[in-house]
């Protein structure tokens, strides 16, 4: 047993001497580069996970020096974080769009003037977008709106008719965090279905199951609801333990969600889960790395990308599985 | 004549006053009736959800965690201190359970699958289950502990401690959780799953040929917690510990000269709701097998609120388990039922607020009638 | 005895005898209560011996609980009841009746306490029995509890701490007749108090602290009261014309 150890760790070293020589060989598109950017929640949050896999990803490819940044979706730390940023002085700033286009318009426009290259993603800031596109200011992440509204659509698709009736759970009254939950109800309703839009507590949104009781009395109160909606990534998982618990067999609920967490993922397999939004998270990590690197070595100008490719189904689920496991989707 | 009848009615109205009295003051009654109140409207609101067993079944599962912690929080509370770091205790539990279960999943872990087939690992799966039993409660009774000792021994006020190793376990949840987010496919295949989370009496509960994976039927898990429920009471009231808490919740200078180990006893209470939070992390992840690092966070306040709501006084000195376990079930009846007729989350918000101040100022008015003699009702 | 920085009592050699009622008296801060809390168990001493009927005890083996199994019972009014708890349990507090498992029998300790309040204390009648509240007896009352815990649990030596504060006549009248009764009975006590005609009239022994020592040991028949009030001025007008 020892020697077997002991022979990996000759073969280890050896690989890994090898792959050293090799790179330190060519010189990395990004050698030199530095970026700051803003992950937006906590480490490892499964809303996080994928766009710091994909950054890291990114990094590691292009030789770049990755600083990343945790505000738990506050948009007063981003913003304070963007100064911690700019004091150090990176080749690039990479941020998210929740503190809004007037709360960065003067610092972004301090960090340009400094010749700090700024993208962003996840969510959007038009106006700065527009304003600073030559500079290298791109956008990596889905249109909140839009990604409601694809998500709706494949609830449609599924089997909703007009005059049927649905409730979409989410955030309405808490600004830009409901982009997506009006994106789906108003897709929805534009398709003739009865949307009831329903609030959810802070309290769920920092602890889904206890949404669950909730939703089963909606279910039961309203025994016509023939979908379920909802863009928490929290809570999506949950929504088949919904339906079992409020008597719906499996199927019978047309469910739409957002995000590939495992337990959805399974779900969505087995068929007790209509459809989730793929933000593919990863690329909204890799792509703001890769835009940094182009607009400060070749001042390349900001592209935008709307990493959302469509909803995960029964379809497309299988080959998914294991790298979601690996958190790259 | 008169005189006499007048006698004999002013006494047996007496008698009556005293019972009506009597019932009033035992455990648990006044809140019980406000909860029966709540139901009742809730029931002329939404008849669908609230007359059918679904709901009540729905809250059965899912709710366990936060009875436990509120039962646990009882006693923390009835000795004077406070406990805000059991949403992490939650957090970092829940995490070391998920992690045995799939070891495969987490880096300190891993090396025990190695050169294991699939069916190989879903063995050991089943059995390191087990081991992530003892685990969960293990660590959760030792940051209880530390908890304890931060308080008891380097004498920093509960508040501050916990408040400040609440960062320190959610943290330490993150990185054992090496930042991923794991699904217990399958758990609900176990036997572990049968003893914990499974479901009694499916026979009662049939709802046609739909085959389910996880039976309707009443959820093991409430019932462990009702006993749990029974136990502590008797703790509480009935044992040496528990009147130690009194004691200290009552005046820490009366309870060392009455020769109670003030120093000992509330390590022993931390530990003990290490211990508990241990319990629910693991139960919460047992029903959901699911595990993510924002889990069990945002409970705090309406544990706290329902243990007042309760009855348990912030002054320390008394507690109530019946209390605390109908203050649960008040909030969470009055959120359920808020949905349920389409409101928004922030009108049960604001509809539980009402209910808390209301319910503060009915405990005060049981525990002293007098009160309401000074705010000019009852001119006797 | 030093707390932190304060030294609160210096060079302290205090005796009681076995048949003996010792006053205790001094100004406030001077030290007596610091000196009674080591003597029950509540406190350690930074340095100094304990010797109980002549043997001596280590401080690692004493406490409150080991005070009370040597029959040394405290009366301090206010500061030994659990205001929010019901008699039965204020009687027993830290001695409950218990079975193995540390579960109390609480049917014994009512029964037990129904039959002090109504043999040892008097409260006949009066709406007070076991169940009842702490906070809803008057001072003299109270002051009935402690002393009837106390006497039940048959103490040797019974140490009273200021117990006639805020009583009314009739009620100072009881306890200075129990404390007569303690001799009589062939026990001792220690007996703080601030109003000397009581404690002149009462005690064998007079000790006065004062800022931490013991400055005068006097007998009884040794000073009037009114010698004796002139003393503790003097001692008084010493302490300021040094400061």
């Amino acid at each position: 047993m020892r020697t077997m150890i002991r022979a990996l760790g000759a073969a280890a070293m050896a690989t890994s001497l090898v792959a050293l020589a090799s790179s330190a060989g060519a010189a990395m598109l990004g050698e030199g580069v530095t970026v700051y950017m803003q992950m937006g929640g906590q480490p490892g949050e499964p809303p996080v996970l994928p766009r710091t896999n994909g950054a890291k990803a990114a990094a590691e490819a292009l030789g770049v020096k990755l600083i990343e940044q945790y505000s738990s979706w506050q948009a007063e730390t981003m913003l304070a974080q963007f100064r911690e940023a700019l004091a150090a002085k990176p080749s690039c700033i990479a941020i998210m769009g929740h503190p809004g286009n007037d709360a960065f318009a003067d610092l972004v426009a301090d960090a340009i003037a400094q010749g700090i290259v700024v993208t962003s993603g996840n969510a959007p800031l038009k106006e700065l977008q527009e304003k600073y596109q030559d500079r290298g200011f791109g956008y990596a992440g889905v249109d909140l709106y839009e990604g409601g509204a694809i998500t709706a659509r494949a609830m449609l698709q599924a089997g909703l008719k007009s005059g049927d009736k649905a409730m979409v759970f989410g955030n309405f009254s808490r600004g830009d965090r409901g982009l997506s939950d009006t994106g789906m109800a108003d897709t929805l309703e534009k398709a003739g279905i009865t949307v009831d839009r329903v609030e959810m507590s802070e309290e769920v949104n920092g602890n889904p199951p206890l949404s669950i009781p909730q939703l089963v009395a909606y279910l039961q109160q309203h025994p016509d609801t023939k979908a379920l909606g909802t863009q928490h990534g929290g809570i999506t998982p949950l929504l088949p333990d919904v339906a079992q618990q409020a008597g719906k067999a499996s199927g019978e609920l047309i469910l739409g969600g957002i995000d590939t967490d495992p337990k959805t993922v399974a779900a969505v397999k087995a068929g007790t889960m209509t459809a989730t939004l793929d933000q593919q998270l990863y690329l909204q990590g890799f792509l703001p790395v890769l835009q940094c690197v182009l607009s400060v070595k070749y001042e390349m100008g900001g592209f935008t990308t709307n990493t959302a490719a469509g909803t995960l189904s029964p379809k497309n689920v299988d080959a998914l599985v294991p790298l979601i496991d690996q958190g790259i989707r | 004549m008169t005189a006499v009848v007048n006698g004999k009615a002013r006494r047996a109205s007496a008698q009556q006053r005293s019972l009506i009295a009597r019932v009033l003051a035992t455990e648990g009654v006044p809140i019980l009736l406000v909860l029966i109140a709540i139901l009742v409207a809730l029931m002329a609101l939404a008849p669908n959800a609230f007359l059918g067993w679904r709901t009540y079944v729905s809250v059965l599962i899912n709710y366990q965690p936060q009875i436990i912690c509120a039962l646990g929080l009882t006693l923390v509370i009835a000795s004077g201190e406070i406990d805000l770091s059991f949403p992490s205790v939650i957090t970092l539990t829940s995490l070391i359970f998920a992690a045995f279960y799939r070891f495969d999943n987490v880096f300190w872990l891993n090396w025990l699958a190695e050169g294991r087939t699939p069916e190989e690992i879903k063995a050991m799966q089943a059995q390191l289950s087990w081991l992530g039993v003892v685990a969960a409660l293990g660590i959760g009774a030792f940051v209880g502990f530390i908890n304890g000792a931060l308080v008891a021994w380097i004498g920093i006020p509960s508040i501050i401690a916990t408040l400040a190793t609440a960062f320190v376990w959610r943290g330490m949840a993150v990185f054992l959780a090496g930042g991923k987010q794991f699904a217990l496919r399958d758990f609900n295949q176990t036997d572990l799953w049968d003893i914990t989370t499974g479901r009694l009496f499916t026979g009662l509960f049939q709802s046609g040929d739909v085959v389910l994976r996880k039976p309707d039927g009443i959820p093991i898990q409430a019932v462990i917690v009702l006993a749990l429920a029974v136990l502590l009471w008797f703790i509480l009231n009935r044992h040496r510990f528990g009147e130690s808490l009194l004691f200290i919740g009552d005046n820490a200078h009366v309870a060392r000269v009455v020769g109670i180990d003030v120093k000992a006893t509330r390590v022993k209470l931390f530990t003990l709701m290490g211990a508990l939070a241990g319990l629910a992390g693991m139960f919460l992840t047992m029903e959901t097998e699911n595990f993510t690092t924002t889990q069990g966070q945002a409970s705090l306040l309406v544990v706290i609120a329902a243990v007042f709501i309760g009855g348990t006084s912030i002054f320390g000195g008394s507690g109530t388990i019946v209390g605390s376990y109908i203050g649960i079930l008040i909030v969470v009846m009055l959120q359920i039922g808020m949905v349920a007729m389409g409101l928004g989350g922030d009108i049960a918000d604001m509809v539980i607020g009402v209910v808390f101040v209301l319910a503060v100022i009915l405990h005060m008015l049981v525990e002293r009638p007098e009160r309401l003699k000074g705010l000019g009702f009852g001119n006797r | 005895m030093a707390f932190g920085n304060v030294v609160a009592l210096r060079h302290v050699d205090f005796a009681v005898g076995r048949n003996e009622i010792v006053g205790l008296i001094g100004d406030n801060g001077a030290g007596k209560s610091t000196l009674i809390k080591i003597i029950t168990g509540v406190l350690r001493p930074t340095s100094g011996r304990l010797y109980i009927r002549d043997q001596p005890i280590a401080w690692s083996d004493y406490s409150v609980r080991r005070a009370h199994d040597l029959r040394i019972e405290t009366v301090y009014q206010e500061k030994s009841l659990g205001e929010k708890q019901p008699l039965w349990r204020n009687f027993f507090a830290g001695r409950q009746i218990t079975n193995r498992w540390g579960f109390i029998d609480v049917r014994k300790e009512k029964e037990i306490a129904n039959k002090i309040l109504l043999d040892t204390i008097g409260f006949r009648g009066v709406g007070i029995d076991a169940e009842s509240t702490v906070s809803k007896l008057s001072g003299g009352e109270r002051q009935g509890v402690a002393i009837g815990r106390a006497m039940y649990f048959d103490a040797d030596l019974i140490v009273l701490d200021e117990p006639t504060v805020a009583l009314a006549l009739k009620e100072v009248r009881k306890v200075l007749d129990f404390i007569e009764r303690i001799r009589t009975s062939g026990r001792a006590c220690i007996y703080i108090e601030h109003n000397l005609a009581h404690v002149h009239e009462l005690a064998d022994r007079l000790v006065v602290i004062d800022r931490g020592e013991v400055v005068s040991n006097i007998k009884r028949g040794e000073m009037s009261l009114h010698q004796l009030t002139d003393h503790l001025l003097a001692l008084q007008a010493k302490k300021e014309a040094a400061a």
